[in-house]
């Protein structure tokens, strides 16, 4: 069967795009490497979730290699990579029919507008190679508020320096908060900060369909069983192949796309999961397959026209990789000195913490004045982040350490027991993740490996996972912050750490969007400059990424480019 | 002969990626100190083992229990968490049946089987070099002089931390995998479980594309924005 659209991938990228052009009446095929759960399927499963990788590829049959950076003896440094299925270090983050966001946290934050300036308004960083964005806040903002009426975002809007606007209120309102939010509150008003309702996509009433939280307290990295998580799957999918316009098919992983003679597509192959190959063909391509393995796939896809790969004539593709820069800090509330309701309070489970402090996404600090190469002119803005706070479940995670002494011996028995019930009944620990931006250096990107390939005999990405030094500058910064708020808290043990570690489940960059070919993958609409009927939806087009977690902006740009290629598709009908 | 002793022992591949094990460990370290790991079933396959036989063998209902491989895990996880007044014992949170469930029922890897049944042997022939009888046999003193005594060497100490990091999924996991009946373990802890939980037919290695399990123990991932 000959499509309108052929999606590649089904997460938050590849889902408004099916949505919008399956509901405009277009054929749309979505190949989707995973297999197909529903909410039956999903359960607060810790062995599944936290202590077994159970919704990814086996890492011998699918896998990455990373490059990571070393020093020698003689303290010179080079790169050297090292397999996932030797490290164990998984870059996989849900592969499955709607992809990672099954297994999102959700926490919606916006961009700020000056987030899609970066350049512009604090300058150029050596060493990175930040850009302005080819489209602005303004041309955004409609479309995350698509995404708070279709995906599902509760929340409400609170003034804060930082607020950026929006067109609209949020359709659904905030889900039931956790006590110990308003301890936050009271305590950023004595501090003078803002403390922040964070916006989720997770349905606080039912709606569209599916059903409103139960409010199990695990949420985050576990698959929604009620369908009031807003992932790809059950926000958008589910309504599009309802609508009969919309085929999904699962298990049927993409390992090349066909060109022609005039550079066009001609053709995704796939496999399916008997391994035998297939092939389809549409009007227009979508690959969408979060940012590492949609740099593989374009990079793999060479042909006649393309042999760099598919839309790398210009050696843009893979470059430019982001993740999200920052880091943890943790602040501990000893029982002992609590009062019993303020026991009671912090150890609710069910409802959302749902507070973050964004004060420091921009900083005026002497800190950062030799940043830039504007130094000389006393520039001491620097772009900043969010501190987002949160508590953990994962009572097995929590065990581990229980058997150890102070001295890292082993123990047991009545030891032991007493070790495992200090840990779970004694205190409880509150958590912040800060969220900068992961800048975008040379010594971030994906190659193809060629040593390493997976099961079907393909090469592997290659991602070397360099960071730069403004990075952990900032985020130790903001985490600092964070300390002092925890301390003022009345939080024991506080502490903190930032790393330039890559955390695998944010990725964004590899084909950024921009208005010059030489030096950008995509044009404005996430159309490749160099191939007509090539859609990018995913976080890939970001030049850079903003300081808050990405589905979101995923989410609101693939509906953008969405309404583009469904305007093309009906002018070609 | 000694074999947790065995010089020749490294720490294989497949412990270094557990989380527990990693925990205090830069990921930049462990990477570094990967390099150069010899795995245990390339050192290990010529030793003989010592009281228990170690082939997979069909062993119908409960008669598993009484292996002398069975018996004898069972008498390591009590001493580990021994009935008491303090908290649910290794009997109480059905640590065995999770640990048989672990070798028979889970994806884990056949390395890490093979060094839990050869720990067994191994655990014995030391018992006998030192006290001339089988772990088993041995009273509550002397089972503590034992594995105190095998710690001593890297493949104990990984030998019994494998088995702890078993008795804390017994303890704190869904009931449908073995362990903590009837929620005994989050209840002695005061730890709420999510809801709903798996039940027979969807444990997570029963799941529509679970024929691509991996068969390793996810590290864990330097993950952020990631928990409720």
């Amino acid at each position: 069967m000959n499509y309108d659209i052929c999606i590649i991938g089904s997460g938050a990228g590849a889902s408004p795009v099916a949505y919008t052009l399956a509901n405009a009446g277009a054929k749309v095929l979505v190949l989707e490497k995973g297999p197909w759960l529903t909410e039956k399927e999903f359960y607060k499963d810790e062995l599944a979730i936290s202590l077994r990788d159970a919704y990814n590829p086996n890492l011998n049959d699918e896998q990455h290699v990373i490059e990571d950076q070393y020093e020698n003896d003689n303290g010179d440094l080079f790169w050297q990579g090292e397999a996932t299925s030797e490290s164990g270090s998984t870059f996989w983050n849900g592969t499955v029919v709607g992809g990672s966001s099954n297994f999102m946290s959700g926490y919606f934050h916006r961009l700020k507008p000056f987030d899609f300036r970066l350049k512009s308004e604090f300058g150029a960083i050596d060493g990175a190679n930040v850009v302005d964005w080819p489209i602005s806040y303004n041309d955004l903002e409609p479309f995350y508020a698509m995404v708070d009426k279709h995906v599902g975002v509760s929340g409400k809007h609170v003034d804060h320096p930082f607020a950026e606007p929006h067109s609209t209120d949020f359709d659904y309102p905030p889900l039931a908060e956790h006590p110990v939010a308003v301890w936050i509150d009271k305590t950023a008003e004595k501090l003078g900060v803002h403390s922040i309702p964070i916006p989720r996509a997770v349905l606080s009433q039912p709606a569209m369909g599916r059903r409103s939280c139960e409010y199990s307290g695990y949420c985050s990295n576990y698959g929604c069983s009620s369908g009031a998580k807003g992932s790809g799957r059950a926000a958008l999918l589910n309504n599009a192949v309802a609508g009969g316009n919309c085929t999904i098919k699962p298990e049927s992983k993409v390992y090349k796309i066909d060109t022609d003679n005039d550079g066009q597509i001609s053709g995704v192959l796939f496999y399916d999961r008997q391994n035998r190959k297939h092939k389809v063909t549409a009007k227009y391509y979508v690959v969408a397959c979060q940012a590492i393995e949609t740099s593989r796939l374009l990079l793999a896809s060479k042909g006649n026209k393309f042999p760099k790969g598919l839309a790398n004539n210009n050696e843009q593709v893979g470059k430019n990789l982001l993740f999200s820069a920052g880091g943890t800090g943790q602040g501990d509330f000893i029982f002992e000195n609590m009062s019993k309701q303020q026991v009671n309070e912090l150890t609710r489970v069910g409802p959302f913490l749902n507070r973050s402090l964004q004060d420091w996404y921009q900083i005026n600090d002497k800190t950062f004045s030799h940043d830039t190469k504007n130094s000389m002119t006393k520039n001491i803005r620097a772009k900043g982040g969010t501190l987002d706070f949160l508590f953990y479940q994962n009572p097995v995670s929590r065990a581990f350490g229980s058997q150890r002494d102070s001295d890292g011996g082993l123990v047991w028995g009545e030891q032991l027991k007493l070790n495992l019930k200090k840990e779970f009944t004694t205190y409880k620990t509150l958590r912040f993740e800060v969220f900068n931006d992961w800048l975008p250096t040379d010594d971030c990107f994906v190659t193809l490996d060629n040593k390493v390939t997976d099961k079907w005999g393909d090469p592997v990405a290659k991602v070397r996972v360099g960071f730069h030094p403004h990075d952990l500058k900032v985020g130790e910064y903001i985490a600092a912050k964070g300390e002092e708020f925890l301390i003022a808290m009345g939080a024991t043990n506080v502490s903190s750490g930032v790393s330039g570690s890559p955390p695998p489940n944010l990725q964004a960059g590899g084909c950024r969007f921009g208005n010059d070919p030489k030096t950008s993958v995509l044009n404005k609409y996430c159309q490749a400059h160099e191939v007509d009927n090539l859609f990018v939806t995913d976080g890939s087009f970001m030049p850079t990424g903003g300081s808050v977690p990405y589905t979101y902006t995923i989410y609101a740009n693939a509906f953008r480019v969405a309404e583009h290629i469904k305007q093309r598709w009906q002018a070609s009908i | 002969m000694n074999y947790f002793f065995d010089k020749r022992y490294k720490t294989p591949q497949w412990l270094q990626e557990k989380s527990w094990y990693k925990n205090n460990k830069s990921r930049r370290a462990f990477l570094k100190s990967a390099a150069g790991v010899i795995a245990i079933t390339s050192t290990t396959t010529s030793l003989p083992s010592s009281a228990v036989a170690l082939s997979k063998t069909s062993i119908k209902n409960n008669q598993w229990r009484i292996t002398p491989l069975w018996k004898t895990l069972n008498a390591v996880l009590d001493h580990l968490l021994p009935k008491s007044s303090t908290g649910p014992s290794a009997q109480d949170i059905h640590a065995l049946q999770y640990l048989h469930n672990v070798v028979t029922l889970q994806p884990t890897s056949e390395a890490e089987i093979t060094f839990i049944k050869k720990g067994v042997g191994w655990l014995n022939g030391y018992s006998q070099s030192q006290l001339n009888k089988l772990f088993i046999d041995l009273n509550t003193v002397q089972k503590e002089t034992i594995l105190r005594g095998i710690s001593k060497s890297q493949a104990g100490e990984n030998w019994i931390s494998t088995l702890l990091s078993y008795i804390f999924e017994a303890m704190l996991t869904p009931e449908i995998y073995g362990g903590n009946p009837e929620h005994i373990g989050e209840k002695w802890l005061n730890h709420q479980a999510g809801f709903p939980l798996p039940k027979a037919g969807t444990r997570y290695y029963e799941l529509p594309g679970a024929y691509r399990i991996s068969e390793k123990i996810t590290p864990q991932k330097i993950k952020r924005n990631s928990k409720a």
